[in-house]
């Protein structure tokens, strides 16, 4: 039963939200102009990142409640395109949310109850559609190992509570591995992490700034051994 | 070592022993098999076990599979610098069905006990089809690679 009323609280939450929204739009775009120079300027230290981000969360939350600390949305830096396809995008959410938000495990579904769940750093990376892994990057904190289990449970029973026939089921990847657990959604991934592990992998840099990556370029060029062949034939 | 064979097999070739690229006249046949133990690997990303120089090649002693062969995605036993760690194999040089990678080198990622990887990040491309294996957690990997095949 509690299930369903919590389940119930988050789809009438996002249709909420969906009505401030359309109202909010003229704002928002006026904001993108100023959002997209200050984003130019994005440097690696994680610090002036955040603010950038939080910036922009004010032009990107087409999909998002502005109110809110605790969460930032980011985009990766080869979606920085031109306003009219960012107008389209802006036009298609808002068409999109009457329809799906009531029935379909959408990305507003999952953000609200992550913040339900009161998760430390939400952060949202939408993932350009040249790399062919996934629509949505979600990296989410936690305060204890015992809290991040209870949210990847949590955002699966929605799932299933929401989910038609035809989708697959969703296997929680790190079951045992106390610090970082991951939900595979198809469009969306979600990875569930404490601070400290975070900072160590530091998902949100390699996503976001894709080859820019810091921890990329310490990397020292690979050297070929000295046996290497190229072009070798393999036998049949 | 190639080098070597090469020259023994033809005695009257001098073989320049340097590590530019050398013009051949016989034509090069390679073994390219899935992963077994004794498997010399290339450890791919970028942990500090993988990466510092040793006087022996990672070597696989053991795959965790029913039958003692390593595909992509399968977990194995390396030893590496006198110890033992476990790894994922994301790409091997045995050709797999047509339209699908096949990579030069068997590729490996090191592993903790609990899953987690043990580098942080991945240069060498991944294969995309590892999201859609069942039996394995491959999303902590492919989060941490930064291209995709």
């Amino acid at each position: 039963m509690n299930i369903l009323c919590r389940s119930r609280l988050l789809i009438s939450l996002v249709c909420r939200s969906s009505s401030l929204l359309e109202q909010k739009g003229v704002l928002l775009r006026g904001v993108s102009n100023k959002a997209r120079c200050i984003s130019a300027h994005l440097t690696s230290c994680q610090q002036h990142w955040l603010q950038t981000a939080s910036v922009r969360s004010g032009f990107d939350t087409k999909r998002c409640y502005s109110d809110s600390g605790g969460s930032t949305h980011s985009e990766s830096k080869d979606t920085f395109e031109e306003e009219s396809h960012e107008m389209d995008d802006n036009n298609r959410n808002n068409g999109s949310f009457s329809q799906s938000s009531s029935e379909t495990f959408t990305l507003d579904v999952l953000v609200s109850l992550l913040r339900q769940e009161n998760a430390v750093d939400l952060c949202v990376i939408k993932v350009p559609d040249h790399i062919k892994y996934t629509e949505y990057f979600v990296v989410v904190s936690g305060l204890s190992p015992r809290h991040l289990r209870a949210m990847a449970l949590y955002a699966i029973k929605v799932y299933k509570f929401l989910k038609k026939d035809g989708e697959p089921n969703i296997k929680i990847e790190g079951k045992d591995a106390e610090d970082w657990m991951c939900l595979d959604f198809g469009h969306m991934v979600v990875h569930f992490m404490l601070p400290e592990t975070r900072e160590v992998y530091e998902l949100e840099k390699l996503w976001t700034l894709r080859a820019f990556d810091e921890q990329l370029k310490r990397i020292p060029a690979e050297v070929l051994p000295e046996d290497f062949i190229l072009d070798v034939e393999l036998t049949k | 070592m190639a080098l070597l064979r090469l020259s023994r097999s033809l005695p009257g070739l001098l073989v320049e022993t340097s590590s530019t690229i050398f013009q051949r006249n016989i034509s090069v046949s390679a073994v390219a098999a899935a992963i077994q133990k004794m498997t010399r690997v290339r450890v791919v990303d970028n942990s500090s076990l993988g990466n510092t120089p040793y006087h022996r090649p990672p070597r696989v002693i053991h795959v965790y599979t029913k039958n003692g062969v390593g595909k992509v995605g399968d977990k194995v036993l390396l030893a590496i610098k006198g110890q033992k760690k476990r790894a994922l194999i994301v790409g091997h040089k045995m050709p797999r069905d047509c339209m699908s990678p096949r990579f030069d080198s068997n590729n490996v990622v090191l592993i903790e006990d609990n899953g987690n990887p043990t580098g942080t990040r991945i240069k060498v491309p991944i294969p995309t089809h590892l999201r859609q294996m069942e039996g394995g957690d491959y999303s902590k990997v492919l989060a941490i690679a930064s291209s995709f095949v």
